[in-house]
């Protein structure tokens, strides 16, 4: 699966061999670096957490091709598929907030999965509505679908 | 409760817990509610619960044990924790590989998280009015779209309770990650890939995001745009809806 997509994906970049998995962690670490100087210089009634400039800052690396993607490619292949993991500890958390659930109770978790549906439906509903209309305005019908995917499905 | 004062403690739990899960998983046949993730929580509470009725020891201290050692600012779970950052970064990967579509689509993508959380916003206050919810905490479920980070100073600001803005993002990702693929089938998003992206970052945050980099590249890439865009959306997008529906 990640051959036939790495070469469609970003075809003119050629496949190399992954870098050192320390010279991967260097160039996260730097970018967790400055990021957490900017997250903190951020005023206090608009924060813009650390980990959001972090990907913000990679993205402009890469695209400006300062970082390569063989350079973080492997790290960050790795770090998505254990996010369930890492995640672990969060939802441990909801221990200490064991009393909020006893006193606002059966209610309170019914809304919470509500709005976690609203969420997801109403978003993916109403970006499928509006790429539609703009396609119809740029004159281009062929709106985005699964096909479009690079066989990794 | 000196055995549990260890670093190791809450790591080792933490992994336990999850590859219980990943292994009662992969034998249910991937039953929903045997996600790893759903079934790491809830042993992973249970073990706390346990340790805290056999020894008699407050939560606070078998929760201190668990997430940093028992002492402050010690190692313990709070170092997987920790790893979310570097995670985080991670998604400018699938962002940069989907650089074609994040070029022709910027702005569609943009007025879809902006409309689309107006939209969400207006549903969850009009269900959980229904439900007859309290202010306190309909204030507090409203700015969950956004990490933590930004979600609790928010739901401060306009009268929620920050702990249970902060139940409710954790619950959000382990919902989605447990429910995602149903919710896809059952409202039938799975042939627009660009939305169901929107949507399980939205709604998942980076475990929602995760989700959408398995399903494939433009889920993925979509996804993490909305990790990106919807903390700055929600932040401006939040104090305006309460303010029209009188809740500050």
């Amino acid at each position: 699966m990640d051959d036939s997509k790495k070469k469609s994906a970003v075809g003119k970049e050629k496949e190399k061999e992954p870098s050192n998995i320390l010279v991967q962690i260097a160039i996260f670490v730097s970018v967790l670096f400055v990021s957490n100087i900017l997250a903190m210089f951020m005023p206090k009634s608009f924060p813009v957490p650390a980990p959001v400039w972090g990907l913000l800052i990679l993205y402009f690396l890469l695209t400006t091709k300062i970082v390569k993607l063989h350079q973080v490619e492997q790290m960050s292949t790795f770090l998505i598929s254990i996010i369930g993991f890492l995640f672990v500890p969060s939802g441990v958390q909801l221990y200490t907030h064991l009393d909020i659930i006893k006193s606002d109770g059966i209610m309170l978790i019914i809304a919470i999965i509500i709005s976690t549906i609203v969420l997801l439906v109403v978003i993916s509903y109403t970006a499928k509505f509006i790429i539609a209309i703009s396609s119809k305005i740029r004159g281009n019908g062929k709106a985005v679908s699964q096909e479009d995917n690079d066989g990794n499905n | 409760m000196a055995i549990i004062n260890n670093s190791f403690f809450g790591i080792f739990v933490s992994i336990v817990v999850y590859l219980i899960g990943v292994f009662l998983f992969r034998k249910s046949n991937g039953f929903f509610l045997f996600q790893p993730l759903f079934v790491g929580m809830v042993l992973g509470i249970f073990v706390l619960w346990t340790i805290q009725h056999l020894t008699g020891a407050s939560p606070t201290a078998v929760y201190d044990a668990y997430w940093q050692g028992g002492t402050k600012n010690h190692l313990g779970a709070n170092f997987l924790f920790w790893m979310l950052s570097p995670a985080t970064i991670a998604f400018a990967v699938p962002l940069y590989k989907r650089n074609d579509l994040v070029k022709k689509y910027w702005v569609e993508l943009l007025l879809a998280l902006i409309i689309g959380l107006f939209i969400s916003l207006a549903v969850i206050y009009g269900v959980t009015k229904a439900m007859g919810l309290s202010d306190r905490v309909i204030a507090s479920l409203l700015p969950s779209s956004a990490t933590t980070a930004i979600a609790m100073p928010l739901a401060a600001g306009i009268g929620g309770e920050p702990a249970i803005t902060a139940m409710t993002c954790i619950l959000n990702a382990v919902i989605i990650l447990a429910l995602g693929d149903q919710l896809v089938k059952l409202f039938r998003l799975q042939k627009d890939p660009i939305g169901v992206g929107l949507g399980l970052g939205t709604s998942g945050k980076t475990v929602g995001s995760a989700k959408a980099v398995q399903l494939g590249s433009i889920q993925g890439a979509m996804a993490s745009i909305s990790l990106v865009v919807i903390g700055v959306v929600t932040d401006l997008v939040v104090p305006i809806f309460a303010k029209w529906v009188g809740l500050v």
